[in-house]
């Protein structure tokens, strides 16, 4: 069975600021892959290399056996397989949750009006919102904002999901209901890339965790190992501040 | 006959002067949509990342804003018929105050365009969008609400502006008052009609957008 993502040997610098050094990874269909690692290690920007919100300065990135920077490659189409949170949500503010919802499926797939808002009310009600799908973004929680924001990732019906802090800008209180949600997800059986910094959430969910400093992939192992049992001496001290 | 200010003759010409702010504010009405328009169309090209786009677009804002609006007036009304373009008065006119009202309207949609925080665009990015389908969808309309206020003041500045269109001798506010002085050889109460006749029609805009800047405050 081919894997849902490569990442094979990708470089990327800021000017003198190699934030990805070497990093190579796969990720097979259905699996929950966590990645820990300090402020400034290169994981949020690898998770954005992987729907090509970054440029690479070297390797290469296959999504469902598809290089995703060769030129001859439908970007557009790519991404509508690969959902992604972000940490501060990114909702339209200017539309309703609904429309929100709905935007992508309609103008980039072509869904009609009908069948994208049914999708879309099916999802808010996953997320626990049905009842605010006429709601703008401004008049939610960021708890709310962040679960419509999942929502709206799910409405184009992705293979693969991105996670990018996705609780970093959450009150404390809200944390718990979009973990919940990813919970759900995953043993769905959705394949998913989680930067966080949710340990409970490593532990419990994730089926192999990776960690990253200095732009390298350090360590990577199945959470109960790599909590319990890290093997590098950054992973520990790294562990070791947070636990 | 005295040379001051006669409330008399400003009675009886204030037809004449209405007639001429009527004028003014056709012109201005036309050329701030046609502004607004070429505005949007090279504001837009200003913010792309390609070369093709942006500098001509940053050269057409240069040369508009680095010129007088009366020499490009005089060049649209005089210059252009040498080359065998014969436009007339008012068109003449509503070219030159649309090119250059676009110029400045062009950078109030770069700055508003830019006010919209990057993750916007990577949110329509990466629910698979093209370029110009979250520029639409998702840029343009959070822009347009946020530049209302300044486009606002274009229209204002522009009422104003629209004098400058007299030495082509369109009948505008302006003009007519002038008529009124060389008929009557009183220039106080031609041209202070004329100055209350500007100011009827730029004070209540400007308290527009200052409404609409306290509403957005508010949303904010």
């Amino acid at each position: 069975m081919t894997n849902m993502i490569d990442i094979i040997n990708v470089k990327k610098s800021f000017g003198d600021n190699h934030v990805l050094r070497d990093v190579s990874l796969s990720v097979r269909k259905g699996e929950v892959l966590v990645i820990l690692g300090p402020s400034g290690s290169g994981k949020s920007t690898l998770i954005r290399c992987i729907n090509r919100l970054e440029s690479i300065d070297g390797g290469t990135i296959m999504v469902e056996g598809e290089d995703i920077y060769s030129p001859t490659s439908d970007i557009h189409k790519l991404r509508t397989k690969v959902g992604m949170v972000f940490q501060q949500f990114n909702l339209f503010p200017h539309m309703t949750v609904l429309d929100n919802l709905t935007l992508a499926p309609t103008k980039v797939k072509g869904e009609s009006k009908e069948a994208s808002e049914r999708t879309a009310l099916a999802l808010l009600e996953k997320v626990g919102l049905k009842d605010r799908a006429g709601a703008y973004p401004h008049e939610l929680s960021g708890g709310q904002q962040q679960r419509v924001a999942i929502a709206r990732s799910l409405a184009m019906h992705p293979d693969i999901m991105l996670f990018d802090e996705v609780t970093s800008a959450l009150d404390p209180e809200l944390v718990k209901g979009v973990l919940e949600i990813m919970k759900d997800l995953a043993q769905g059986g959705m394949t998913m890339l989680v930067v966080t910094h949710e340990m409970g959430f490593a532990k419990e969910v994730a089926d192999r965790v990776i960690f990253m400093d200095g732009g390298y992939i350090i360590e990577e192992s199945a959470p109960k190992d790599l909590f319990e049992n890290p093997q590098n001496e950054r992973t520990k001290e790294f562990l070791a501040m947070i636990l | 006959m005295s040379l001051g200010f006669r409330p008399d003759l400003l009675v009886d010409i204030l037809p004449e002067l209405l007639r001429g702010a009527r004028i003014t504010l056709e012109l201005t009405i036309i050329s701030v949509a046609l502004g607004t328009l070429i505005g949007l169309v090279v504001g837009v090209c200003r913010v792309s990342h390609l070369k093709i786009l942006n500098v001509p677009a940053a050269l057409y804002v240069e040369v508009l804003r680095g010129t007088p609006l009366l020499v490009q007036v005089m060049i649209v009304y005089y210059g252009l018929p040498g080359v065998g373009i014969n436009l007339g008065q008012m068109p003449s006119g509503i070219l030159a105050l649309s090119l250059n009202s676009g110029a400045y309207v062009a950078e109030i949609f770069k700055a508003g365009i830019k006010s919209i925080k990057k993750g916007q665009t990577e949110a329509s990015f990466s629910l698979g969008m093209t370029y110009g389908q979250n520029m639409r969808y998702v840029i343009l309309p959070q822009a347009v609400r946020n530049i209302l206020p300044a486009l606002g003041n274009e229209f204002i500045a522009l009422i104003k502006d629209s004098s400058l269109v007299s030495v082509i001798a369109i009948e505008e506010l302006l003009r007519r008052g002038m008529i009124v002085y060389s008929r009557t050889y009183n220039a106080w109460t031609p041209l202070l009609g004329v100055a209350m006749l500007y100011l009827c029609m730029t004070v209540p805009l400007s308290r527009v957008v200052a409404y609409l800047e306290r509403r957005w405050e508010i949303n904010d």
